[in-house]
């Protein structure tokens, strides 16, 4: 599974929403509403379920998904 | 004289989770007390309550949110939307900012608080949901309702035992009458079948204990009561000015039309033996809406069911109305389901309101023995014939906080 799966399947199962309501050019904000208290669940999920561990800020709403995308991605290859 | 109409209802009970099957089941004087079987309760002296069942079935609230919420927050919204479409308010053409939220609640969210804290205790500071800080405290439920809808005006939360939403539905109709708002959503929640409120609860005392015979436990005025059983739930009532309804096209169902309220002022826990203070609640009650004694026409009881309770609140009535109090019907008709604590008498408003709509008084299930040091008879067991326009409705919150709503049919 490609990081970008495993980050749509780990925010449908956080967020409780469908997959297909993830859209990579709008942020989590505009899409779905998402508040910055989900936003610390998206990060503990990010840590606890594909070992990627960010700081306070380093993800936020207002990013479009694929930014956030993109910070996992080079989080991993580190 | 307050002058403030009921115009919308929204129930969520041990009974029912809509107003209409909420009547249906009470007209049944039927127990919909039961064993607590979601957890283990087996050790707990008093384990037995009335449980709300199916919420998720009938809420119209997404999965997403749920999660994030604690029950009694989940039963207030779904409450509360059920009052809103009962009472045909179009959010579209009302000012939020003109929208008011007035809760009562006596415990908590401990459901979300007992399980996310021992996440934390588990597995560290990331154990525990950010939503833990904004699901268990009194005030959450009210907040979730102003952000579900956006109502932004004048609201608050109350927290006084068991006299919780009689006081919120009394501050929220005072607030229409001040002018703050033009609508109010009034009422109160309470989720206390959980590990610790339910041993919070016990604690307390005045519990009964016929965890033997669920169905016969919650036994008001009865010679053998033992005490109240506890229940879940939440009731939630709109109310506005009389003109405002009539320019809606709503008929009311009924109006509020004044309050008491008293402190014993006596123990932290124990009510004062002298029923001074209860009487003055009820006096204030009454003048307070402009009625005298001989025009009410039932009194919806607090019913605690201990031995003292019951008997205070009975020497309270006898002072105050005498002789009068033969020709008043009185009865607990939360002797069916249990007491919701916080939100208890959000209940018996609606059950009164109910009751005037349908000429009927709703009983006091379990009653088959007077007590003599009572001397009253709540409407025994079955369902009585009675035109309702004046009632009370009578909550007491531990300690002696007394609060009387006196509630007049439209």
């Amino acid at each position: 599974m490609s990081i970008k799966d495993e980050v749509f399947s780990l925010l449908g199962e956080t967020l409780d929403v469908g997959i297909e309501e993830l859209k990579e050019d709008k942020s989590l904000y505009d899409s779905l509403g998402v508040d910055s208290t989900e936003m610390v669940e998206v990060r503990i999920a990010l840590k606890k379920k594909l070992g990627v561990e960010l700081k306070d800020g380093e993800i936020t709403n207002k990013q479009t998904l694929r930014e956030i995308i993109s910070i996992v991605e080079s989080k991993k290859r580190l | 004289m307050l002058d403030i109409a009921v115009t919308g209802i929204g129930v969520i009970s041990p009974c029912g989770l809509k107003k209409e099957t909420f009547w249906a089941n009470l007209k049944k004087c039927q127990s919909f007390v039961d064993e607590i079987n979601r957890f283990d309760a087996s050790l707990y002296p008093s384990r037995i309550a009335g449980q709300v069942h199916q919420l998720d079935v009938y809420s119209p609230i997404s999965s997403r949110l749920v999660k994030r919420i604690d029950i009694f927050s989940h039963m207030a919204l779904v409450a509360s939307n059920e009052a809103i479409t009962d009472a045909k308010l179009n959010l579209d053409d009302i000012d939020k900012k003109r929208v008011g939220v007035f809760m009562g609640n006596a415990l908590g969210g401990w459901l979300f608080a007992e399980t996310e804290l021992r996440d934390m205790y588990m597995e560290g500071r990331e154990g525990i949901s950010p939503y833990m800080a904004s699901a268990w405290f009194p005030a959450a439920p009210q907040g979730q309702i102003t952000i579900y809808y956006g109502f932004k005006g004048y609201s608050k939360t109350v927290v006084s035992d068991r006299a919780s939403s009689g006081l919120a539905i009394w501050y929220g109709a005072k607030s229409i009458c001040d002018d703050k708002v033009d609508f109010v959503l009034a009422g109160g929640m309470e989720a206390p079948i959980t590990p610790y409120a339910l041993l919070c609860a016990n604690t307390y005392g005045s519990l009964s204990k016929n965890n033997s015979n669920p169905k016969k436990a919650y036994r008001p005025f009865d010679l053998y009561r033992d005490g109240f059983v506890l229940a879940e739930g939440s009731g939630v009532v709109i109310l506005e000015k009389i003109e405002t309804a009539i320019s809606r096209g709503i008929k009311p169902y009924a109006f509020i039309r004044g309050v008491g309220y008293s402190c014993d002022g006596y123990h932290r826990l124990r009510a004062s033996l002298d029923t001074g203070s209860l009487e003055f609640a009820i006096e204030e009650c009454l003048s307070d809406s402009g009625f005298n004694k001989d025009n009410i026409d039932y009194i919806c009881l607090d019913g605690e069911a201990t031995v003292i309770g019951d008997f205070l609140e009975a020497k309270a009535l006898k002072n105050v109305f005498g002789k009068k109090l033969n020709d008043i019907s009185l009865s607990a008709p939360k002797s069916m389901f249990g007491n919701l604590l916080g939100a208890q008498t959000s209940l018996d408003l609606i059950i009164t309101i109910l009751s005037m709509q349908n000429s009927l008084v709703l009983p006091t299930i379990n009653f088959e023995e007077k007590d003599p040091y009572c001397g009253i008879e709540p409407t025994p067991n079955i369902v009585i014939r009675r035109e309702i326009n004046k009632a009370l409705i009578i909550s007491r919150g531990r300690g002696g906080i007394n609060v009387v709503l006196c509630v007049e049919k439209a």
